[in-house]
């Protein structure tokens, strides 16, 4: 067990963590580049940037947007995301984990703020869970990721506050740990490859469509042009009845000669 | 008025005036007519129109954000109007989004081919592109959802993008289709199908009536090469909205502005916002030629929402870029007169309530909010809010196109409108004012079907009556 955990909190902490910064780099470098494409793609540089800075921070600090709709719900989620963020990144045992492991740390947070901060997702993530599964709208429109990820995010933080705050066995403190290890470890890995890539794309997102409102010029034609519908585009001549290549047509023409 | 709908309402609501067997012969169960298009393969073709337009255009970098970053948190519920009516989950933003994105995830990206293979996911279905036909056209593209997405996606995007592919394979309302081809290729080249001689008598009449009813000469200038502004109303307005062009010209002729009406090119509708950029681009460089041909100095649309924002936001894009001529909306113009004191008005001659509806496409990006409440506050003693109202403000259920759909009525009265009904009455005012093509066809609808008490005018056409002239 005490091997696991070694594994766990070592070479694979290492690997998984490379994998969350390169995968999140790499969507991140990817949307910036996108972004950039379309902006010089489109002949149109008018873009309202004051509005989207103002937009963006307004939901990612967003204490004037939750009141408006759905209060409950909307508390709760930001509880939920202010103790899921700070407490992995701030806590003193992670820093320390980080410096020994990559070879830097920054600050922490007290322990007792990192209590409260724990308790606070370990109430709110299966509230949130519960939420989706009791409100019709949401459940209808969740997937299975929808699901899931609540209930595996609490994981660490249940079995993280046990291992500091009770006094349980030998045995069941690696227990305890093994979870929190192997699930945290899994948690960084699926950061780029499921909706928790919102983390860093959200900040992104109101560029993303202001910049996709930007349209390139002659593309419509390119278009047409590709599909091989010729200079017939739908408000042309119908030509989605069986599409008439240039050929064919003169070939008709020339039998109805 | 209660928000929610009646069973009842909801049957006639979703009543198709399709005829079955077209319906089957199509093999699509949507409630706008659509012309004949080809049926067989029509998954293969739509994934084809799809992918030409993701390498061709602008779409990609969007959909490969919305795809990671969509949270499902349902919040946009909230702020859907269509949603709040008929309380069916299908109505939700964030489901009508998924339809296409998922065509996406599973079609465009490495891991939704792999799993696909990998569990074998036959990918997109019939009856998903039947549904995605379907839902597209529920929706009014009015935008606001985009308020309450905390993730910032842009379903009115989505959806743009899901009526640009289907029309590419033939799937778009023929109301608007056949109105884009008299637009495009027509003889006349409007949406209406007004040719030019009966322009200019429709003009003519109209500036006789003005002498007649203010007693100063009041022109319409036809072709005027040099002048300041090209006028470009939705073409509608020179056969139902009289009053509208007589108080622009009255505008106009008060404040001694230099315009002109070119025979070239009349029309500022453009159905293109709402169903294709490839239409989108060539009706807004219409306008450029007649502006080349007039040599103007800048451009003005009429009262008309979409109008405006097709020409204000993609002019540049199709038109030349940074020197692109300005765009302005007629309303932003009698403002500025406004504040420049050349423009007076009599604050006695409206005196019933009047309350202001906010066309989606001019006030949800905050371009025209403020101007026309100040208009209507300087001569307007009883002016009354609706709420919500500004970048906030309720569509009149009519966006997106579907009120040129006549077809799908009753939808529009029964379900998109029924907020905007509910507004309106909660301000017991007795004039309505929309500045904008669509929403007065709608809201004067609305207004006739639930038996309202009140009267549905532009700005222009209260500002005619109570203009002075020096």
């Amino acid at each position: 067990m005490e091997a696991w955990l070694e594994f766990g909190r070592g070479p694979l902490f290492r690997i998984s963590f490379t994998l969350m910064v390169l995968g999140s780099l790499r969507i991140i470098i990817l949307q910036i580049i996108g972004m950039i494409e379309a902006y010089n793609r489109s002949a149109d540089k008018i873009v309202p940037w004051g509005d989207l800075w103002k937009k963006t921070f307004s939901w990612l600090i967003p204490i004037f947007n939750i009141w408006r709709k759905r209060p409950v719900y909307s508390v709760i989620s930001v509880l939920f995301h202010i103790g899921l963020i700070l407490v992995p990144l701030f806590l003193a045992a992670h820093v320390l984990l980080w410096k020994n492991s990559v070879g830097f740390g920054w600050f922490h947070i007290s322990q007792s703020l990192a209590d409260y901060l724990t308790l606070l997702v370990i109430i709110t993530a299966p509230l949130l869970f519960l939420m989706r599964v009791l409100n019709k709208n949401s459940r209808f429109i969740s997937r299975t990721q929808d699901f899931v990820i609540p209930l595996l995010l609490v994981i660490p933080f249940i079995t993280g506050y046990i291992c500091v705050n009770s006094s349980i066995s030998a045995t069941g403190y690696q227990v305890m740990m093994f979870f929190h290890v192997y699930v945290g470890n899994l948690i960084m890995i699926m950061v780029p490859f499921t909706k928790i890539a919102h983390c860093v794309l959200m900040p992104f997102s109101q560029f993303v469509t202001g910049v996709g409102w930007k349209f390139p010029k002659g593309a419509g034609d390119k278009i047409i042009a590709t599909l091989g519908y010729g200079n017939k585009p739908t408000w042309f001549d119908n030509p989605r009845i069986g599409i008439v290549t240039e050929a064919e047509t003169s070939q008709e023409q020339e039998d109805k000669k | 008025m209660e928000l929610k709908i009646t069973e009842e309402g909801l049957k006639k609501a979703l009543k198709s005036a399709r005829k079955p067997e077209v319906t089957a012969k199509q093999k699509l169960p949507v409630r706008y007519h659509v012309e004949d298009f080809k049926v067989e393969g029509r998954t293969r073709a739509f994934l084809e129109a799809f992918a030409a337009i993701l390498k061709h255009s602008n779409y990609k970098f969007v959909l490969d954000h919305y795809i990671r970053i969509s949270a499902k948190c349902s919040r946009c519920t909230t702020n859907c109007q269509i949603y709040e009516v008929t309380g069916d989950e299908h109505d939700i933003p964030c489901y009508r989004s998924e339809l296409l994105l998922s065509i996406y995830r599973r079609h465009f990206t490495v891991a939704g081919q792999m799993s696909g293979r990998l569990f074998g996911d036959p990918g997109l279905t019939d009856e998903h592109l039947q549904e995605l036909a379907a839902s597209v056209w529920n929706c009014t593209a009015c935008r606001r959802c985009v308020n309450e997405c905390p993730m910032g996606i842009d379903h009115g995007l989505v959806t743009h993008l899901a009526r640009y592919v289907l029309s590419e394979i033939g799937i778009a309302p023929r109301a608007l289709v056949v109105s884009t081809r008299e637009q495009l290729i027509g003889d006349s080249g409007n949406t209406s199908a007004i040719p030019v001689p009966a322009l200019l008598d429709t003009l003519e009449f109209l500036e006789e009536d003005m002498e007649e009813e203010k007693g100063v000469k009041i022109k319409f200038p036809i072709n005027v090469e040099g002048a300041e502004y090209l006028f470009v109303p939705a073409v509608s307005d020179f056969l139902m909205e009289a009053e509208t062009l007589m108080g622009n010209a009255a505008v106009m002729t008060a404040t001694g502005g230099s315009w002109t009406i070119g025979t070239g090119y009349f029309d500022g509708i453009n159905y293109g916002l709402f169903y294709s950029d490839h239409v989108l681009e060539k009706a807004v460089q219409k306008i450029l030629a007649e502006a080349e041909r007039l040599k103007v100095k800048k451009i003005m649309i009429g009262e008309c929402g979409h109008a405006s924002r097709s020409a204000k936001y993609f002019y540049p894009a199709f038109c030349g870029g940074k020197d692109a001529l300005p765009i302005i909306n007629c309303m932003e113009y009698a403002y500025d007169m406004l504040k420049a004191g050349k423009l007076k008005l009599d604050p006695n001659v409206i005196k019933e309530r009047v309350t202001y509806h906010d066309p989606c496409n001019i006030a949800r990006p905050g371009w025209i909010v403020q101007q026309p409440r100040e208009l209507i506050r300087a001569f307007c003693k009883d002016f009354v809010e609706m709420t919500p109202n500004g970048r906030q403000g309720v569509c009149c259920g009519g966006g997106g196109g579907t009120v040129s759909i006549d077809e799908i009525m009753p939808y529009r009265m029964e379900i998109g409108g029924k907020y905007k009904a509910k507004q309106i009455v909660d301000t017991g005012a007795h004039y309505v004012i929309a500045p904008c093509a669509n929403c007065k066809k709608q809201i004067r609808e609305i207004i006739d079907y639930h038996k309202l008490d009140a009267e549905l005018v532009g700005l222009h056409d209260l500002i005619y009556k109570a203009i002075i002239f020096d």
